[in-house]
């Protein structure tokens, strides 16, 4: 019996001893959990980037609707998220290209299957159901006065777009270092759905997760400029973005000039949009050296030299592209 | 100790009328309908799940996204996911139980000796079963629909009348299915065991084999084609994609196509179940 005991106890000095040893060890370790309060980090460890990715393009099957392609299919037409390539095509409409997939049925099975899930190819928000005659009314054919689907153009409502939120809201939950879905989700929250505050807040969180990220502090310059017509919150934001990238990538081997030529143009159309003619030259100069439309650039410097200043004097009103066209 | 009884006598008719054998046979296919029906609202499985499944979706769709009312694609969804897992769980289970019990608790030889023929005792399981699942299957659709429709302000009643009665006949090739595993199988265990990888096997996969296939050599090709046509298709009637995308209502004559498709190998696994069970000894 006290031979048990003492083996007890020799055990417990053991167990504490080792624990006093590994604990402080334990707490700064790279690759301790404890770390962070975040439950969903303690439990997925890196895997949640994974969990990030999935339900990143569940927003965008939810984008189509449902048609979406597995992992069997063909996804040449949809390697990009369509609902990030919309971001990128502000104020345009959007190509329709006509991504089909699951091309023609590969026997009698296939062909009747297709009548049990989605298989045409629309977006949340488009006009009609995909059938053919709501495709040529959305390519501003309309429909005819008697089609059955002459209502769908009122179905497609405004405002659809709020189906790819949960999952948004999720990835971002997941992966805060996933800049994209931040940027995705401002973009549909502000220009969809009129959320700006919402779109500021997720920005802001954006953010926190990313400090000085270059496309979050676009997309925040954006709000500012486009939604609370706010010039000289817009300018600050965007200046920093374009100092924060001078900073990180321009000596990167892969920078990303999408990113500084929006920024240089956007800065450039609110700069003239503020008659800061001067501080506009020079950021389209900028935008010229990295822009494939040296020539388009140029013009658009000699007419801001020649007749900016006259444009100032008479406050004539320029046709300029608007803040949202690409450079 | 235990009694081997004749199959064949046991498997025989009795001789009366045929049309009153029939209303009879019917009686008691019927009668033994009513017991399994029975047995799923005695049983705890159906609330457990049906309150899991409530649960689940109710606090779901309390969470608030960008102050952004009427979200309600991702709701119908997950409700829907819980509801496909709930009922596959409860048609399996109960099914795969029906005849190993009878065995089990000795009640088996009393039934055959009513006299009930042992098709109709089959018959009359896969009804039983077969109802109860629908039973539980119209809850969960009142349910999803309910919610729905509160957030939604709209009401496709047709649309999930037409995904239910397709899930409904699914349910029905699990459940012939599964009977006609508990007659192969020894153990109820195994046989559930078995008939989940299976229906989920095949609900994942199934759509795809064929293009799988002919990516592949001979002979494989033509073998992995041959499995692609021979299986029940039980993911054609999987309309959860439609119902949560307010897609449009599914052509009634391709419906009706889709549910006929679904009794035909309904009733090929029952008629094996029988032709098995016909001549299986019964310890």
């Amino acid at each position: 019996m006290r031979f048990h005991l003492l083996c007890l106890t020799l055990l417990l000095a053991v167990a504490f001893a080792l624990a006093t040893a590994l604990e402080p060890w334990f707490q700064s370790w790279a690759g301790s959990r404890t770390q962070t309060d975040n439950l969903v980090q303690v439990a997925l460890g890196d895997s949640r980037r994974l969990f990030a990715n999935h339900f990143f393009v569940k927003a965008d099957a939810y984008f189509h609707s449902g048609y979406y392609p597995t992992i069997y299919d063909n996804k040449e037409g949809f390697d990009t998220a369509h609902m990030v390539e919309d971001t990128r095509t502000v104020g345009q409409e959007a190509a329709e290209e006509e991504e089909n997939f699951l091309g023609k049925p590969k026997d009698w099975l296939d062909a009747f299957s297709r009548h049990f899930y989605p298989a045409r190819h629309t977006h949340l928000g488009d006009s009609g159901c995909g059938h053919s005659c709501c495709l040529r009314a959305k390519a501003g054919q309309g429909h005819d006065p008697n089609c059955p689907h002459k209502d769908h153009d009122r179905a497609g409502a405004p405002g659809e777009e709020r189906e790819i939120l949960p999952w948004l809201r999720l990835s971002a939950s997941l992966d805060p270092q996933r800049v994209e879905t931040y940027v995705v989700a401002s973009f549909w929250l502000r220009s969809k759905l009129n959320k700006i505050n919402e779109a500021e807040q997720l920005l802001r969180e954006g953010l926190q997760a990313n400090p000085g990220d270059c496309e979050i502090l676009l997309e925040l310059g954006r709000v500012y400029f486009e939604d609370r017509r706010d010039a000289a919150r817009a300018r600050n934001v965007w200046e920093l973005a374009l100092k924060n990238w001078r900073q990180r990538q321009a000596h990167t081997t892969e920078p990303n000039l999408l990113v500084y030529a929006t920024l240089l143009n956007n800065l450039a159309l609110l700069e003239r949009e503020q008659k800061n003619y001067s501080r506009a030259i020079e950021h389209f100069t900028a935008l010229k050296e990295v822009s494939p439309n040296k020539e388009g650039i140029q013009n658009w410097i000699d007419y801001l030299k020649t007749n900016a200043p006259a444009a100032a004097a008479g406050d004539r009103r320029e046709e300029f592209p608007r803040s949202s066209d690409r450079p | 100790m235990n009694r081997v009884m004749n199959p064949v006598e046991s498997a025989r008719l009795p001789e009366i009328a045929p049309r009153a054998a029939t209303v009879a046979g019917w009686k008691s296919i019927l009668a033994i309908a009513g017991v399994v029906i029975k047995e799923l609202y005695r049983r705890k499985d159906f609330y457990v799940l049906f309150v899991l499944t409530a649960l689940i979706t109710l606090i779901m769709g309390s969470v608030n996204i960008f102050n952004q009312e009427n979200i309600v694609r991702y709701l119908k969804e997950i409700c829907l996911f819980l509801i496909w897992a709930a009922s596959l769980v409860i048609s399996i289970t109960t099914t795969a139980r029906q005849i190993p019990a009878e065995r089990e608790n000795r009640t088996l030889f009393p039934l055959l000796a009513k006299p009930v023929a042992r098709h109709q005792l089959l018959l009359g399981k896969f009804f039983g079963c077969w109802l109860a699942s629908g039973v539980s299957l119209a809850w969960f659709y009142l349910f999803l629909g309910t919610v729905a429709g509160v957030k939604e302000h709209q009401w496709p009643v047709l649309n999930y009348c037409q995904a239910l009665t397709l899930h409904w006949f699914m349910l029905g090739m699990v459940c012939a299915l599964t009977l006609l595993g508990s007659i192969v199988f020894a153990a109820p265990s195994s046989n559930t065991t078995i008939m989940l990888v299976v229906t989920v096997g095949v609900l994942l996969m199934g759509r795809h084999l064929h293009k799988v296939a002919l990516k592949l050599g001979e002979p494989s090709q033509t073998l992995l084609s041959a499995v692609y046509f021979a299986i029940p298709h039980l993911e054609l009637f999987d309309a959860r994609d439609l119902l949560i995308h307010n897609w449009g209502l599914i052509r009634w004559d391709i419906w009706a196509a889709g549910l006929g498709y679904g009794a035909v190998y309904s009733a090929l696994f029952l008629m094996l179940a029988c032709l098995l069970f016909r001549r299986q000894a019964i310890h």
